[in-house]
């Protein structure tokens, strides 16, 4: 390769660089899904109100909880730094089997877990945890809030009447921007 | 095209500059970050993720969408996921470099455009008993049994995982899915909206840069088009030769279209040209000579697949996929033209809640031609086309509801050398509570022949006794048969901690009629033509059989939220003896110290604030004694700055421990020893004109 050449592609890089200078700190950080989803976990709960339940649920922590195989990463953590819930501390909790739940005010059951769904839904009912999930058809199989990623946008799908019978009462504001809302019962034994 | 874009790539000053200023600019933004404010405030006016409202969140676009491994944990195959971070993370290039992350698995570089690949021991030259599939297409060369390294190729950023299967895969993939699978998946174009630029540069890769283009409506219909080009230098060799320098360039596209009931239609298709520098031994029969020549195999490539599929229910669908796809290869002593169209259908259903019920079938015709370009090389016949044809079937069982699964079925297969091959499995798979899994397998899968076992006429020189020179006549044998293999593998996964997961497998291989060399006649004198010389004939049989045992433990650790930690140690021994009739003294030695036995892999990424990742990755190979290589020890490093959500820029540095070591032997002529290499990149986003 000439110098010249050799010359033109190193002002090629710097020009690349230079043009985006501009456009580098406008932008926000880039979102992951897992980012997304995060954010969702937390934000649900401001739509979402639990029945009084005394002493048996940690009364000082709102507990975000991951059941199996963890797919947030640092996301889950980096998303809920600092922040509160109706005056509680936000945590977030992994969780390896369903009996750890009980503490938690919202569950995000990992695609790990989708063969063992059924058990983990009958173990969880007449529970008042929210159950998220991306496991397809989670909506279906009786869970509440099923993630839908469509194209490029992460959006959700609620079941109602799951929701209802676990005691949780869900805003209107939440089932507006919801994809879909299904009012199916579980699934019968 | 390929002789300009080699021309812009191919020069080592610029590459060092290039990663200079790179290096220069990483350094400059350092004291950037050390006042950076704590991670989660760093756009200034820029909300919070929690802070946006449900709507906000909904119309938020997602940069990198990525399958989690998790689905793969409830699964009754030893399977590892290696997703499109872990990707990004390793600095890797190259689809066999990429194969060193996941355990069980042996990449040794053989120079610069070569690789030998095993899974579970058996590496070499040409991978053998690998089936390697990109979208549903095989790569596999019926030629020789495995895999051309260097002619395969994807853009690296549009992998969406690869998935790689240790063991035998025969049920589902068919024949030669022996030792394993290796799945390359790519994204969607939905996941690829957008321009995407990537350029870097190195003293090994010394110049590769990509575009892409993804446009369409972001739901039901979407596209990709993209072109990459690289070029790589030599490895480092003790003699002072430079044979292995290579290039190549590939450009292809992708649709997909979806409707809302379910049905997808894919189209895709690659172009790829490449020149990989490589040295040969060439015998010349008078005078009688061996002389080692250097030159390229100059490969190109053309491939089209489509795939429907529809979904009824989500428990009932199907897929129907044809492809075409056409090699063609020039090296200094062979060509090889071959056209390859395949079609396969695959439908699923379940029945009654407790069966799971798969069955497909599948056909494959491939003509292909050989060139001969030297007298003591040649295929007979120089034109054959592969046929194959196949069904299948298997069934997913519930036997105890949530607890306990069992899937048998088995693959039937017919092909233009061994006629029916019958490959059945059983799997069961246990989950005794949330965050355990155990399994156990039995499954039986075949290597059918290759065109070289049964068609190869070769003459070397091997020496001259008495001034009468030796030649080795490597003749096909037709009635090489398939080597059969049946495997027995168990595997338990386990969430020992909330942020540490553990995967071991364990496996006792039974080989049948694995190949090695018989002789034909002893040695006998010729006087034509002149000068007199000897001819020793020998030729390909299933002369070795025996059992190959190991495990792998791969453990993954997240000890904070911002550092992982994962690794994994295999181990493989063999057991194989050579079955009377066979010759062939050193073929047990070879299949047994060709691959090593111990492997250790351990690998770190930390997350900085401000988008900076710092990663090493630490990895042991024992020795090769069959080809005389040493055990080595080397470390990768590499460091990955997300300037913003449009620019990545990254240096990683790979084989650091040791200015070069030998990782597998190079016929003819010394080991190629691979050398520490250094590498920049910068993979810029412009925004997409997308709404």
């Amino acid at each position: 390769m000439t110098r010249r050449a050799r010359l033109s592609s190193i002002a090629a890089t710097i020009l690349v660089l230079l043009v985006d200078v501009g456009g580098l700190f406008a932008q926000g950080a880039p979102h992951t899904e897992y980012d997304i989803k995060a954010a969702y976990l937390y934000t649900f709960g401001r739509f979402v109100e639990w029945p009084p339940r005394g002493a048996s649920r940690d009364a000082a922590n709102f507990a975000i909880c991951v059941l199996g195989v963890d797919p947030f990463g640092a996301a889950l953590d980096a998303t809920l730094a600092g922040a509160t819930m109706r005056g509680k501390k936000v945590v977030g909790k992994r969780i390896v089997t369903p009996k750890d739940a009980l503490d938690c005010h919202v569950l995000f059951i990992s695609a790990s877990e989708e063969r063992q769904l059924d058990a983990i839904v009958r173990a969880l009912d007449k529970t008042d945890i929210l159950t998220v999930s991306d496991i397809p058809k989670f909506a279906e199989r009786g869970g509440m809030i099923q993630f839908i990623t469509a194209g490029q946008r992460v959006r959700f799908e609620i079941n109602l009447a799951v929701a209802q019978d676990a005691g949780l009462s869900l805003s209107s504001d939440l089932l507006k921007v919801a994809s879909a809302v299904r009012r199916d019962r579980r699934p019968a034994e | 095209m390929g002789t300009v874009l080699h021309a812009a790539l191919v020069d080592l000053t610029a590459a060092v500059r290039l990663a200079v200023i790179a290096v220069t600019f990483l350094l400059a933004m350092l004291p950037a970050f050390a006042l950076a404010g704590p991670p989660e405030n760093d756009q200034a006016g820029a909300p919070r993720l929690t802070e946006l409202s449900l709507e906000q969140l909904g119309d938020l676009e997602v940069t990198s969408v990525s399958k989690q491994p998790e689905e793969v944990w409830r699964t009754a195959v030893a399977v590892y996921v290696i997703t499109q971070d872990d990707i990004r993370r390793s600095g890797a290039t190259s689809i066999p470099e990429i194969l060193r992350l996941a355990p069980g698995i042996e990449v040794a570089r053989i120079d610069s455009d070569h690789w030998a690949v095993g899974v579970r021991g058996f590496g070499d030259q040409f991978s053998k008993s690998l089936l390697v599939m990109i979208d549903g297409r095989s790569l596999y060369t019926p030629l020789f049994a495995g895999m051309y390294w260097p002619a395969h190729d994807a853009l690296i950023e549009d992998i969406d995982r690869v998935e790689v299967i240790r063991g035998p895969g025969g049920t589902i993939w068919g024949a030669n899915a022996v030792n394993g699978v290796v799945n390359i998946i790519t994204r969607s174009a939905a996941e690829t909206p957008g321009m995407l630029m990537s350029i870097g540069s190195g003293n090994i890769d010394r110049g590769a840069a990509a575009l892409r283009y993804g446009g369409g409506n972001g739901s039901s219909l979407n596209y990709r088009a993209y072109g990459k080009g690289v070029s790589r230098g030599p490895q480092f060799h003790s003699d002072g030769s430079r044979f292995d320098d290579w290039w190549m360039s590939q450009a292809g596209f992708r649709t997909d279209w979806q409707d809302a009931a379910g049905q997808s239609l894919t189209l895709q298709g690659d172009v790829s040209r490449g020149s990989h520098g490589q040295r040969v031994s060439i015998t010349s029969h008078s005078p009688p000579a061996m002389i080692a020549a250097d030159g390229a195999l100059d490969a190109s490539g053309v491939n089209l697949l489509a795939r429907w599929q529809r979904d009824f229910t989500p428990t009932r669908g199907f897929r129907l996929q044809g492809y075409f796809d056409r090699t063609s290869w020039s090296a200094p002593n062979f060509g090889e033209t071959r056209e390859t169209f395949d079609i396969d259908f695959v439908h699923h259903q379940t029945l009654a809640r407790r069966h799971s019920l798969t069955w497909g079938a599948g056909a494959r015709q491939s003509p292909s031609r050989f060139i001969q370009t030297i007298p003591t090389l040649d295929f007979t016949p120089h034109r054959e086309t592969g046929s194959i044809y196949s069904g299948f079937a298997q069934d997913e069982m519930l036997v105890r509801r949530d607890r306990l699964w069992l899937t048998v079925g088995s693959k039937l297969e017919h092909n233009n050398y061994t006629g029916i091959e019958m490959e059945p499995t059983a799997r069961l798979l246990w989950i005794p509570r949330s965050g355990q899994t155990a399994w156990a397998a039995v499954t039986r899968a075949v290597r059918t022949p290759s065109r070289i076992e049964r068609g190869i006429v070769s003459r070397s020189l091997t020496r001259a006794v008495a001034a009468v020179p030796v030649f080795l006549d490597l003749v096909g044998n037709p009635d090489f048969s398939a080597e059969r293999m049946t495997g027995y593998e168990a595997g338990y996964r386990t969430l020992v901690a909330p942020q540490l997961y553990l995967d071991a497998a364990a496996f006792h291989n039974r080989h049948e009629g694995l190949s090695s060399f018989g002789l034909l006649s002893g040695a006998t004198l010729e006087s034509s033509p002149p000068p007199v010389h000897a001819v020793v004939r020998v030729s390909y049989v299933n002369g070795v059989s025996g059992s190959s045992d190991g495990f792998e433990i791969s453990p993954d650790w997240r000890p904070r939220q911002w550092w992982q930690l994962k690794g994994s140690y295999s181990y493989v021994r063999f057991d194989l003896v050579t079955t009377p009739g066979s010759i062939d003294v050193n073929a047990v030695a070879r299949y047994e110290g060709a691959s090593p036995h111990h492997q250790v892999r351990l690998q770190t990424r930390v997350d900085l604030p401000r988008g900076t990742e710092i990663d090493g990755a630490y990895r042991y190979v024992s020795a090769l004694p069959a080809l005389l290589v040493a055990g080595y020890h080397t470390a990768d490093a590499r460091i990955g700055w997300r300037v913003s959500s449009r620019v990545d820029l990254s240096v990683s540095g790979q084989n650091l421990l040791q200015p070069h070591h030998a990782e597998f032997a190079h016929s003819p002529g010394p080991a190629v020893e691979i050398s520490r290499s250094v590498y920049a990149a910068l993979t810029w986003r412009p925004a997409s004109g997308r709404p």
